[in-house]
């Protein structure tokens, strides 16, 4: 599913390698402090990187070689996980519409942003509230540039861009609270990210640590691998070999539990092909992806 | 103004136009040697239309699709207003007579963008270029040239910044190195008014402009100026253009692309982000106006 190459030139091919540079960071002339940035160590591409099989999987062209080789063998074994990764982006487009549109949200917070793709976050939601301010949070510097460069608001509304951990929720808090106003009701969005984490119980503390800074009236949304399919269950396995992070399955009565305390928005834990469905979404099967959205009361 | 076509130049159409009928040769089973003896011609000569080589008459297009069965009426007809597209000119031959050869492919794919990433160590990119800056560089390139062959060029390389406003405009991410900002090209009234023009550009919904300090020491792309274009067709990979002094080279095998990719990544992630260029700006114009304070009469 690679794009061949196929502007054959008559020029030669430059052999140089880059890989091996290393960056420092000497004095400064322009920046008063010099960012504490080092490319070289940050992008690794030698590793597969979540968001960077994803952006394969959706047909992006901003993956490397290790990670086309780890989405290969998945959609060798599992042909149908291309489709479940962009039924799920489907999804997400229509909980962000729903909630922008229907529940009136004006403020998201996205973890686990991942590389630009149609339908962005901010894109979905200034297309029906123009002034909404969308954080996106992630810890892949890759991610975070091209965000920082692509995702990038209309003039009414505002995005901003946080370099945070999902297990580090207090700095996520801090920093988005630059941009969002806490005292208002946010839409938190955890989409594809909760997979990464593998006890329920730590993914609960970082559900709570999160949503219990936000008032009355604000959103929690999230989709996530279930174990429902077996063939869903070796891609996680072939994910698992060589990628980074690590992505755990669920079901999707453990994935429920994630909303104690919160309104489950009709019709609760679903297939994300079932989850306020438009009528592309509604032809297709029930698949082992699962996703809901809550109202915190 | 340029009249910009659906997507582009011919050089792309002619790309579009190989991979397709490639991929129907691939799926109907028939080798390049039998396909070339239906139309007359060589087994490379099917080769070098698939590559996007050579131009194509339309008899030998429907031959092919006879041969590679496609029936649907419609399918012909697009394909062969792709093939009439594909032998259509440019919007630049006009400026024929001052463009070399290898340089008219690039304006092809440039004109097809959707993306454009680019990293500049000497000069502004081209399709940042003031009026003045354009000659003053152009003068270096071609610095026997008669006033208006200096006047055509210029005015060729304006021409091609239409394009950044137009309908179809791509995107345009580029990293530029602190020299270039400072490099006193046409001297300090010219760069003067230049980086006023990029300050004005950081607010343009389609340029997306990072700096490089001298601050960072030595960084990932050491190897010089470079350029990755990325277009909105499934079937292109993305093409990296580095020029040189008489001739360029376009590479788009995937383990270049990779290399170049990387690279670019991290002088994204290593550079002052975004949105500090403006700041980043107006600190290198209070420095060139200081420069003339100290200038003694």
């Amino acid at each position: 599913m690679a794009p061949r190459p196929i502007m054959s030139m008559l020029a030669p091919k430059i052999s140089e390698s880059t890989e091996d540079l290393r960056t420092t960071r000497k004095g400064a002339l322009v920046t008063e402090e010099p960012a504490a940035n080092d490319g070289a160590q940050k992008l690794d591409t030698n590793v597969p990187q979540t968001a960077r099989i994803w952006n394969y999987l959706l047909g992006g062209k901003d993956n490397f070689a290790a990670d086309r080789a780890v989405g290969d063998q998945i959609i060798e074994n599992v042909p149908h996980l291309a489709e479940y990764a962009r039924l799920s982006r489907k999804y997400l487009a229509r909980a962000v519409r729903y909630l922008a549109e229907e529940a009136g949200i004006r403020q998201f917070l996205d973890i686990g942003t991942g590389l630009p793709t149609a339908d962005n976050t901010h894109e979905v939601a200034q297309r029906y509230a123009p002034a909404a301010k969308i954080v996106y949070v992630d810890n892949d510097p890759l991610v975070l540039a091209y965000a920082q460069a692509l995702l990038t608001s209309s003039p009414e509304g505002a995005t901003d861009y946080v370099d945070a951990d999902l297990y580090d929720p207090a700095t996520i808090l801090q920093e988005a609270g630059k941009t969002l106003d806490f005292d208002q009701p946010v839409a938190l969005m955890l989409m594809g990210v909760l997979g990464h984490v593998e006890s329920d119980e730590q993914a609960k503390s970082i559900i709570h640590q999160l949503i219990d800074r936000l008032p009355s009236g604000s959103y929690f949304a999230m989709y996530d691998g279930a174990d429902t399919e077996p063939s869903v269950v070796e891609a996680a396995r072939i994910w698992n070999l060589s990628a980074e992070p690590k992505y755990h399955l669920r079901s999707p009565e453990r994935i429920e539990a994630f909303f104690d305390g919160l309104e489950l928005v009709e019709p609760g834990v679903v297939s994300v092909t079932r989850w306020r469905p438009d009528a592309e979404a509604a032809a297709q099967p029930v698949i082992a992806q699962y996703c809901a959205v809550g109202r915190k009361p | 103004m340029i009249a910009r076509q659906d997507s582009g130049g011919s050089t792309v159409r002619r790309l579009q136009l190989g991979a397709q009928l490639r991929a129907l040769r691939l799926a109907k089973g028939v080798s390049r040697e039998d396909a070339g003896y239906r139309i007359r011609a060589s087994e490379s000569k099917i080769s070098r239309m698939e590559l996007g080589r050579v131009s194509f008459k339309e008899r030998d297009i429907t031959d092919l699709l006879v041969m590679y069965g496609v029936e649907d009426p419609a399918e012909h007809e697009r394909l062969l207003a792709l093939t009439k597209q594909a032998n259509s000119p440019s919007w630049w031959h006009t400026y024929g007579e001052v463009l070399d050869n290898w340089f008219q492919q690039y304006l092809d794919l440039e004109q097809a963008a959707e993306l454009i990433r680019t990293y500049e160590v000497q000069f502004v990119p081209g399709l940042l270029q003031t009026d003045a800056y354009a000659r003053a560089v152009i003068k270096l390139g071609h610095n026997t040239a008669s006033r208006s062959e200096i006047d055509r060029r210029t005015k060729l390389r304006m021409a091609r910044k239409e394009l950044l406003d137009g309908p179809q405009a791509p995107r345009l991410w580029a990293v530029l190195d602190e020299g270039v900002l400072r490099r006193l090209i046409g001297g300090r009234g010219v760069l003067r008014e230049q980086v006023e023009s990029l300050l004005q550009a950081c607010d343009h919904p389609n340029i997306r402009l990072q700096v490089m300090p001298f601050a960072s020491g030595g960084h990932a792309a050491a190897g010089g100026a470079f350029s990755i274009l990325r277009f909105p067709h499934v079937e292109l990979s993305d093409v990296v253009y580095i020029e040189h002094l008489t001739s360029a080279i376009y590479l788009d095998k995937q383990d270049d692309v990779d290399h170049y990719a990387a690279a670019i990544g991290r002088l994204f992630i290593e550079a002052e982000a975004p949105a500090r260029t403006p700041e980043i700006l107006r600190g290198i114009l209070a420095d060139l106006d200081a420069m003339e304070d100290e200038k003694p009469d």
